[in-house]
């Protein structure tokens, strides 16, 4: 396994009292593999991904529990001055919003040659040299002219190559990419998708997709974790979780996609809010929202249960869930 | 191709052949977009499309601001007559003839004699260097101090920074011109030194302020935290992210307090401690002027029109830099 999180748990302290952001969190990504993470604003999954690259603000964040196995070691237990060298070099991440990633005063070849001068030593030339072959792999045209110019003089999609370039720079085994396509166009989110899936499968690279857009997942993807007030409610294979939800929640976001065959319908939605984290609802944390939900529902968490080899859902009406599409 | 990494030969030859298995109509759609983003055609680098930054566009507006030019001829002349006054005073402001004191604007003595019966328009010229040195050395030490302090403790935060807020308070609460009676009035020397020191000791907390606010701001933007997940070390994010993202702010300040320290280095030598004669200052000047003022005008007019000018000049050129550093201005 190239990644596995174990029962990770992530809190908050704020003024009104503790947020538990990320409470018990397992996956894991294999070399080569695609994970999508899908989920809510405040489901958990950006911090999971920050707590795995390390960049969680602590305080006022805290890892108060579980483990982070990067290719058999738990980054939990390194310094950090041993993670930092970890970062950019083993895995590395691609931002939602480019513009506000990269920095305005540099201009995008020295921030790309940047990578090359910090890790590896390399003289501004040579890392200059490298940047253009970095801008001309994400295919942006002109690459040698366009180096020395500055973030806000490119498109959406360019800056979006751009930011993959700086994380592909260094070969890394992990790619974590933070809804990578939110903030460009529909037709160029296509594109710059079909590009980070491209250079995934040519480097070999484990790739952590999160998003909340299932219709980015489903292409792209081979596993799926759906995350729920800070817990995997399901995973499973792409293709049997777009056949057949496990979990209610899964069940309601694949009813709210908007569909041509349904023209005219209104469009389903889950019904309520996501919890407040500094007072989740005992029990499932979905009950209050779900469809389903019974008495147990509230007071028992659900354990992760295996549907199959491959799948897992923390409800306790899984096979009813299945069987009721 | 899985097990291909392109980017390892040097050429990039092969990294283009491998990207471009990806699909012709994607590339042709990106060069629509790229077309349409730069003005200068693809190369991006026609005289429309040449790099532009923060400061390069801060730069345009100024050349176009008649503020700008301005106080910046004004400057530029203060400077080089404080570095040269021999330019265009060529008598010794310390040669006074006690007999012509007080007396009117004479040929040769445009703004006539002061009440040592030295000539006024050689006292005010040589009074320039005074103003320029005590307001750039001043300016630099503050900035350099609270810059650096400031930054610091906005960028590490927690205790350093509960700290040094504390200590700025208390600055803060000192009053500027008794503090200087009362740290002035025990030393002795009579150079600009001890003026610069009172001055840094005082103003530095303002610029600490202000740096390390805007380094708090500068932190919190994505493209620092994109640095640290891509491996950069807390002093290359520091100096190369943080530090050009937050200095505008710091800029403005100091120019604008560059012209205030030359006003407080006048007060200063007024009240007696500040400069001391046979300084040549016009804080001083104006000093030993403002007795006669009923019988002798010119002896306080002109030392003080050309203090107002100079601080005014200043504060002028720290308008004009801050609305050029302000992007939602343009």
């Amino acid at each position: 396994m190239l990644l596995e999180v174990r029962d990770l748990h992530v809190e908050f302290h704020t003024r009104d009292g503790v947020a538990k952001a990320v409470n018990g969190v397992d996956y894991s990504v294999a070399e080569g593999e695609t994970l999508a993470v899908l989920g809510e604003s405040g489901s958990g999954k950006s911090v999971t991904a920050q707590a795995i690259m390390g960049i969680l603000d602590m305080p006022p964040g805290r890892i108060s529990g579980g483990e982070i196995l990067f290719q058999g070691h738990d980054l939990l237990k390194l310094g950090a001055d041993a993670r930092r060298r970890i970062r950019g070099q083993e895995m590395a991440m691609i931002f939602q919003d480019a513009l506000s990633s990269l920095n305005p005063v540099l201009s995008v070849g020295d921030q790309l040659g940047e990578m090359f001068v910090v890790h590896r030593g390399m003289s501004r030339g040579d890392a200059r040299a490298k940047a253009v072959e970095l801008m001309d792999r994400v295919r942006i045209p002109a690459a040698r002219e366009r180096a020395g110019d500055f973030p806000h003089q490119f498109s959406g999609g360019m800056r979006q190559r751009i930011m993959i370039a700086m994380a592909l720079a260094l070969e890394p085994d992990l790619i974590i990419a933070d809804e990578p396509t939110t903030a460009l166009d529909v037709t160029v989110q296509a594109q710059v998708m079909e590009l980070l899936a491209e250079l995934r499968r040519e480097l070999n690279m484990g790739l952590i997709l999160i998003t909340h857009d299932l219709g980015v997942v489903a292409d792209v993807a081979d596993r799926i974790a759906v995350m729920y007030a800070g817990r995997i409610v399901e995973t499973s294979p792409v293709h049997d979780l777009y056949r057949a939800p496990a979990h209610p929640y899964t069940k309601g976001l694949l009813k709210s996609i908007p569909r041509l065959d349904q023209k005219g319908q209104e469009l389903y939605a889950v019904k309520g809010l996501p919890p407040n984290l500094l007072h989740i609802p005992p029990g499932c944390a979905f009950h209050p929202r779900c469809p389903m939900a019974q008495a147990v529902c509230r007071t028992d968490v659900p354990p992760l249960h295996t549907v199959s080899e491959e799948r897992r859902s923390a409800c306790h009406f899984w096979k009813e869930t299945l069987d009721a599409r | 191709m899985p097990e291909q990494k392109p980017w390892d030969d040097a050429t990039g030859g092969g990294a283009i052949s491998g990207a471009g298995a990806g699909g012709a109509m994607d590339l042709a759609m990106d060069e629509g977009t790229t077309l349409e983003k730069t003005p200068g055609g693809p190369e991006g680098t026609g005289p429309t499309g040449r790099p532009r930054s923060l400061w390069s566009d801060a730069w345009r507006d100024l050349r176009r601001n008649p503020v700008f030019i301005v106080s910046g001829l004004l400057i530029l002349f203060l400077v080089v007559i404080s570095v040269w006054p021999s330019l265009i005073a060529t008598q010794d402001p310390l040669d006074c003839d006690l007999a012509r004191a007080q007396e009117g604007s004479r040929p040769g003595h445009p703004f006539g004699f002061d009440g040592q019966g030295c000539d006024v328009y050689t006292r005010t010229v040589h009074g320039a260097r005074t103003s320029v040195t005590v307001g750039v050395l001043s300016t630099l030490g503050v900035s350099l101090l609270g810059g650096v302090l400031g930054g610091l403790a906005g960028f590490f935060g927690g205790a350093w920074d509960a700290v040094l807020s504390r200590i700025t308070d208390i600055f803060f609460g000192i009053p500027v011109v008794l503090g200087g009676l009362v740290f002035l009035s025990v030393v002795t020397s009579s150079t600009v030194w001890p003026v610069i020191g009172f001055i840094v000791l005082l103003g530095w907390p303002q610029i600490a302020r202000i740096a390390r606010g805007s380094v708090i701001t500068a932190k919190q933007n994505d493209y620092v935290q994109a640095a640290r997940a891509l491996g950069a070390s807390n002093s290359r994010m520091l100096l190369r992210h943080i530090t050009p993202n937050a200095i505008a702010p710091v800029i403005v300040v100091a120019t604008i307090a560059l012209g205030t320290y030359i006003s407080l280095e006048a007060t200063l030598s007024y009240l007696g401690v500040g400069l001391k004669p046979p300084a040549v200052s016009w804080g001083i000047d104006i000093s030993a002027a403002s007795q006669y003022v009923r019988n002798a005008p010119h002896m306080l007019l002109w030392p003080a029109g050309a203090l107002a000018v100079t601080v005014l000049a200043f504060i002028m050129l720290g308008d004009a830099v801050r609305d050029a550093l302000d992007p939602k201005l343009r």
